[in-house]
């Protein structure tokens, strides 16, 4: 019994009855005989999801052209290495990243944990660290003669620490910088949920703890799911964790091949095995998450629900916060802010920083922009217009996600050097190939924003008189600003994160913010990497930290995109 | 139909039928008098069939409502007529003009209907005047119908409010102005006051009413409730799996249902077995007049208050014993078990010192209905 | 090679674009000030070398061959591997002689050079800049890289250079064991870096597989010793316990910290990090003598691309990294070996001719798969 907050309905069976479900609920078949959506909403949707789709047709162009010896790629022993530790990889971060995400949500929703507003925005900073930024800093502190060992060296005489290379690095790097993507999810949900089934379950005689676990964490598995989906995602598509903390999967398979070999087409096989992972997952997710109504959305007036005490306990409860903001965001930043100290050499000009700072914000900006707009046409698709069309034209904007960041650079200067020469090395066709990679952000966020506007809303425009298109415009779009926001939100701080497409298909002398901390770090100068990487941080950081002070007045709103957001 | 002919030929204790119902069907109507006129509606979702040929009319300036349970595709009805849903087959005309059939499908926004939903769909982000003008062009007289209507329901004075402002009773006539404002040719209300609690839901239907009725509106409300219906509608069509089943004013529905379903659905029904021998019906009460004839295996159709209760003393021989009495003030409800074997519920006045153990004798008031037979247990009861 | 094969297809339409757009150049030189004089003087310097050249069929096919067509449209499309600040000033500074205006696109060598292949023949760059020989030995293995005039070859050892005449050396490092001057003599050092595994070093030598420099020296073992001997020998050297680093500078860093005596790294990044701490390191350089694969020199290379429209420019270019002047930038300020005659490296470093190098062929260090296998397999990486 999932579905809060909607009384079971008299009405009739199978219309749009009850409140809450706001259209989820029912079959799909309910759409089918209805009229077919707009040309504008069908066509540009159709033409967002044909340039999503480019990539994976460029892949398998170029995979096709290695004939047999695909086959022996696919088939040597490595491959199966690669694979299974992939699959570890991924199913480990996105089981510890649940694991911190979790009890975090929980915490900075339904307790008395002190500075909750505080943690909960903290608890989603840790995205606006580059994962490569992010794996240097923590190679800093806790490798081989790291800081950490340093300072434990002298004292205690520790010489060496267990090595931090291989699994355990890249493990612990990729969970604390992407469990906020569970930490969102969970705790979106959390603030949907209607509190009157907790306190059912108090009033039947059980405590908090088996509440929780009875009655709370069951609810919470579609958002546990999602959230992990999108960790487990980022995990097989990241590059520069893996690399840094050398463990042996897809990406970095894929960007070996490219590297070692110049073969394009074995890298291109790889790759598409990457993107069948990444259908299991999608798929695995979808199963997970069951055939769950979505829940209560804000559509009534959520009851403020009373804080659970959490007397003696609230100071492990701080110790857990404590150490996940000291391991996911104050070390990176301490790193960063020592290296900075003992950069003496004066490092690039103001010049320089400015133009990577306006440069940066322009690309991030204009993605942001291009992303919430192209995302509109397919949310609304999969969204007003169910059917199966609809839903697979909505899950191939996922492809982008999964696939490394090289494979979809590659795919547009094929593409683009090619075909739409005019275009190549443009800020135009780069901000194409940031949508393609980061639009799943933006549909998914528009897609839940959507969902929680109810279909109601627009029939009822559409009696008095607004066409199709015209109740959209009038009643939906305004209504969903937020969760375009959202979005937009999150593909800007992904896109100021974003290294490989940035690097191929800018515009010639495009220096951005991260290409600045890749530049300084391949010279071996992290002290020059420190101030781009500092200020990278800070930029990305803005509208979170904003987001989060405006959605302040309800703490129940949660600050960013939730990543519900991300698949639902 | 059997249950047809069973029909009562001549009113029984029926009250004065209003004026227009004697009127056979909407379709012997002037044409001008009809406002909503559906023929032979369809629609599937699937592989089920939802609306399987309903022929339906709102005469022009009243009140219809479309009573079932849930399920029985209703709403989908109404929202086959305000142009939510696409037609499988059928006809719809409204205003004498056809907007849904073969080959034509106007879309909501050209059929000149308003549309009260369950969650009464306020724009959350929209003040309750600019929510009432949603509908009307922009033209100046927009703010005079704007007010005019926010007058009619009362709520000059929330014009700035945002809906989420309001209380649910507020909403539900800010749903309404809105509706009514571009003064269309029918209003469609789905379920309009299961929302609301049940001591503001009587108020609230009362001020619904005569909002309609002071703005002259044509109305078709969509309804689970037969109180509801009975009490608000001028006619009351009863839909049962997907199929309109009775047409009738609310007296003729509650005192002549087509058949038990329909007996049941609208009150408070009991079936007791008996005989029909033409106009006679032998039952374990005795013979009993029959409205209209029949022959054969019947359940004679008992609403509890046509039943009468003589205490012992007074009346003899005694048929039955009181086994359990519920008071409610204005009434009161007895269970009595028939010697017979049965049990029976009447429903009597407030006074009357019958008590249970009592002994009492059963009869019934005025001619019965009875239906043939159900060759199994309908679960209507 | 099928390279110049492609080049020798150009010559005529490439000459008549460039004289219609010598033109435009000139107006632009009149305006330009200081960068003309460059140009000028760049010309000047083609044109007193050209006449002096062998004329080859590539070379005569080549626009260089004539300085009139020196200078063509707009900006120098330049792809470079190295990174910005290693290569960036010797850009500036050959911009400033030749009049070239170039444009960067920095990146990864290897990444590069797959979106060459990518671009196909509309690839806009025409001047590649190559962080290792093999991505360099990749592209002209696809037959897209033009053909440079042979008096331009010349000018390196052709140990340096493309044997298809396709690419050229710009500066060497050679590969070297780092030593703590405080804890080892020279007579302490091994002779081969085959020694390496005796027990009497374990863990004490420090290495960066991640690092391409010692992977290209993996792969230049594997050419040299085979690929069995190589494997052993990372299996010994694992087996001593070598201490793990993330790029040469930490590894000199460590070693002059005393942290271990030794490590395997480029030669010039004592220098380079002498000069960053402003003081003199208790560290030394130590090549292995005798051939020794541990002190192979490996090359950044550039080549002009065979598609490209600015073919001039980007001769001019690379022309002017082997002249004397940029050759002493690379030896003074990056440390890395002047490839051109008659340039001295940096006066701390052991001449070029000095150190014994293994003999193979640079462009067959584009094996770096099988390296990267190697290493995998072995538990290195």
């Amino acid at each position: 019994m999932a579905t809060t907050g909607s009384q079971p309905s008299p009405t009739d069976l199978l219309p749009l009855s009850g409140r809450g479900t706001l259209g989820v609920g029912f079959p799909a078949r309910w759409r089918r005989g209805r009229r077919l959506p707009p040309f504008v909403i069908w066509a540009p949707a159709l033409i967002v999801v044909l340039l999503m789709a480019m990539p994976l047709v460029y892949l398998v162009l170029r995979a096709s052209e290695a004939g047999s010896d695909v086959w022996r790629l696919v088939f040597r022993e490595r491959t199966a290495t690669v694979f299974r530790n992939t699959a570890w990889l991924a199913a480990t971060v996105a089981t510890a990243s649940a694991i911190i995400a979790v009890p975090l949500a929980w915490l900075t929703t339904r307790t008395d944990l002190p500075l909750r507003r505080f943690w909960a925005t903290v608890a989603t900073l840790p995205l606006v660290i580059p994962s490569y930024v992010g794996a240097l800093t923590i190679i800093a502190a806790l490798g081989p003669r790291g800081l950490v060992q340093e300072s434990l060296a002298g004292p205690l005489g520790i010489e060496r620490l267990p090595s931090i290379y291989g699994f355990p690095g890249a493990w612990l790097t990729l969970t604390l910088f992407t469990f906020p993507y569970v930490f969102l999810s969970v705790r979106t949900a959390l603030v949907g949920l209607d509190p009157a089934l907790e306190e059912a379950s108090r009033c039947l005689g059980r405590g908090s703890w088996r509440t929780f676990f009875g009655c709370v964490l069951p609810q919470l598995r579609p958002a546990i799911a999602t959230g992990a989906l999108l960790s487990a995602l980022y995990t097989i598509s990241d590059f520069g964790v893996v690399t840094l903390l050398r463990y042996d999967v897809f990406t970095r398979a894929v960007y070996v091949q490219y590297r070692s070999s110049f073969d394009r087409s074995l890298a291109a096989a790889l790759a598409l095995l990457l993107v069948l992972f990444a259908i299991v997952l999608l798929l695995a997710e979808a199963a997970i998450r069951g055939r769950s109504v979505y829940h209560r959305s804000g559509a009534g007036t959520a009851r403020r629900q009373r804080a659970i005490h959490l007397g003696r306990w609230r100071w492990p409860a701080l110790a857990f916060c404590g150490a996940v903001l000291a391991l996911s965001l104050l070390l990176p930043l301490a790193v960063l802010l020592y290296w900075l100290a003992r950069g003496l050499s004066g490092g690039a000009g103001a010049d320089r920083l400015w133009s990577s700072i306006s440069h940066s914000i322009t690309a991030g900006g204009l993605a942001a922009l291009a992303a919430a707009i192209a995302a509109l046409p397919v949310a609304v698709l999969a969204v007003r217009f169910r059917g199966r069309l609809s839903a697979a034209m909505e899950r191939a904007t996922y492809l982008g996600y999964a696939l490394p960041g090289i494979v979809i650079a590659l795919a547009f200067v094929f593409v683009g050097a090619n075909y739409l020469t005019p275009l190549y090395q443009t800020l135009g066709l780069l901000i194409v190939a940031y949508v393609v990679r980061f639009l799943p952000q933006a549909v998914g966020a528009e897609r839940l924003s959507l969902l929680q506007v109810s279909p109601r809303l627009e029939e009822a425009a559409r009696t008095l008189g607004r066409s199709s298109l015209g109740a959209i415009v009038a009643v939906t779009l305004p209504l969903a600003r937020p969760g375009m926001l959202a979005g937009a939100a999150l593909v800007f701080l992904t896109v100021m994160k974003e290294l490989p497409i940035t690097l191929l298909l800018s515009p010639i002398g495009f220096d951005t913010l991260a290409t600045d901390i890749w530049s300084a770090t391949g010279s071996g100068s992290f002290a020059e990497a420190a101030v781009p990487a500092l200020t990278l941080i800070a930029i990305s950081a803005l509208p979170t930290v904003l987001a989060s002070v405006r959605g302040g007045r309800s703490i129940d709103r949660p600050a960013l995109p939730s990543a519900p957001a991300m698949r639902q | 139909m059997i249950a047809e002919s069973l029909a009562p030929t001549e009113p029984t204790d029926v009250a004065a039928a209003p004026p227009g119902a004697h009127l056979p069907d909407g379709k012997d109507h002037p044409f001008q008098d009809i406002a909503v006129r559906c023929v032979g509606l369809e629609k599937r979702f699937g592989p089920i069939e939802v609306v399987r040929g309903v022929d339906l009319d709102a005469e022009r300036g009243r009140l219809l409502a479309l009573l079932g349970p849930s399920g029985c595709g209703k709403t989908t009805t109404l929202r086959l007529m305000a142009g939510l849903e696409t037609l499988d087959a059928g006809t719809v005309e409204i205003a004498g003009r056809l907007v849904a059939g073969p080959g034509r499908d106007e879309p909501p926004e050209r059929r000149r209907v308003g549309m009260v939903f369950q969650d009464y769909a306020l724009f959350p982000h929209l003040s309750v005047a600019r929510n009432v003008a949603f509908g009307l062009a922009r033209r100046h007289e927009t703010k005079r119908r704007m007010r005019e209507v926010l007058d009619l329901v009362g709520l000059a004075d929330f014009a700035e409010r945002m809906p989420h402002e309001l209380s649910g009773g507020q909403q539900q006539r800010v749903a309404l102005a809105r509706a009514l404002a571009p003064n269309p040719a029918v209003v469609l209300l789905d379920e309009p006051f299961s929302n609301l609690d049940p001591e503001l839901r009587l108020t609230v239907r009362r001020e619904v009413r005569q909002i309609l009725a002071d703005a002259g509106a044509t109305a078709i409300l969509v309804t689970h409730d037969q109180e509801e219906a009975l009490s608000l509608a001028d006619r009351i069509a009863v839909m049962w799996d997907g199929r309109i089943i009775q047409t009738a004013n609310p007296e003729e529905l509650y005192h002549r249902p087509v058949d038990r379903r329909v007996a049941a659905f609208v009150g408070d029904a009991q079936f007791l077995p008996g005989e029909a021998r033409g106009r006679r019906v032998d039952t374990v009460l005795g013979p009993l007049p029959l409205a209209g004839q029949a022959e054969g295996a019947v359940d004679v159709l008992l609403r509890p208050e046509t039943i009468r209760l003589a205490l012992a003393p007074e009346a003899d021989p005694t048929n039955a014993q009181v086994t359990n009495r519920e008071f409610f003030g204005h009434h009161q409800s007895l269970t009595v078990q028939l010697d017979a074997g049965g049990a029976l519920r009447a429903r009597l006045g407030s006074y009357g010192g019958i008590r249970r153990g009592d002994r009492v004798q059963v009869s019934v008031r005025g001619a019965v209905l009875a239906f043939p037979r159900a060759t199994q247990p309908d679960n209507s009861a | 090679m099928s390279g110049a094969g492609r080049h020798e297809n150009r010559p005529t339409s490439s000459a008549a674009r460039t004289d219609g757009l010598t033109r435009r150049t000139l107006v632009r030189r009149a305006t330009a000030g200081s960068a003309g004089v460059g140009l000028a003087l760049a010309a000047g310097r083609l044109a007193a070398q050209t006449p002096e050249a062998t004329p080859s069929p590539a070379t005569d096919a080549s626009p260089a061959a004539s300085p009139a067509m020196l200078g063509a449209s707009g900006e120098l499309v330049t792809y470079s591997g190295r990174n910005e600040e290693l290569i960036g000033p010797a850009i500036e500074m050959c911009q400033q002689t030749t009049g070239v205006t170039a444009e960067v696109r920095y990146g990864q060598t290897a990444e590069l050079a797959a979106t060459i292949l990518e671009e196909g023949d509309n690839s806009p760059a025409s001047l590649y800049i190559a962080q290792d020989a093999g991505a360099l030995g990749q592209l002209a293995q696809e037959g897209r890289l033009a053909a440079l005039p042979d008096d331009l070859l010349d000018r390196v050892d052709e140990r340096f250079r493309s044997p298809d005449g396709v690419w050229i050396g710009v500066a060497g490092r050679a590969r070297v064991l780092v030593y703590n001057t405080e804890l080892l003599q020279s007579s302490d050092l091994p002779q081969s870096v085959l020694d390496l595994t005796d027990p009497s070093w374990a863990g004490r030598v420090g290495w960066a597989p991640e690092n391409g420099s010692f992977q290209s020296f993996i792969t230049a073992m594997r050419q040299v010793s085979g690929e069995d001997e190589t494997r052993a020998w990372l299996e010994e050297m694992l087996a001593n316990e070598p201490v793990v680093f993330e790029g040469n500078g930490p590894i000199v860093r460590a070693v002059a910290a005393g942290e271990i005596p030794v490590g395997l790294v480029n030669h010039y990044y004592k220098y380079e990090i002498q000069a960053e701490e402003g003081r003199e390191l208790p560290v030394e350089n130590h090549f292995f003598p005798n051939g020794d694969v541990g002190s192979l020199v490996n090359v950044a290379g550039a080549a002009i691309l065979a598609d490209s429209p600015d073919q001039e420019q980007a001769l001019a270019m690379i022309d002017c990294f082997l002249t004397a002047d940029l050759q002493r930038y690379f030896a003074e300020t990056t440390f890395e070996y002047p490839l051109l005659d008659g340039v001295p490296p940096a006066a701390e470093l052991l001449p070029l001719d000095e150190i014994a190098s293994p003999d193979l062929d640079l462009s067959n260090l584009a094996d770096l798969q099988g390296t990267l296998e190697l290493l995998t397999e072995v538990g290195a990486l």
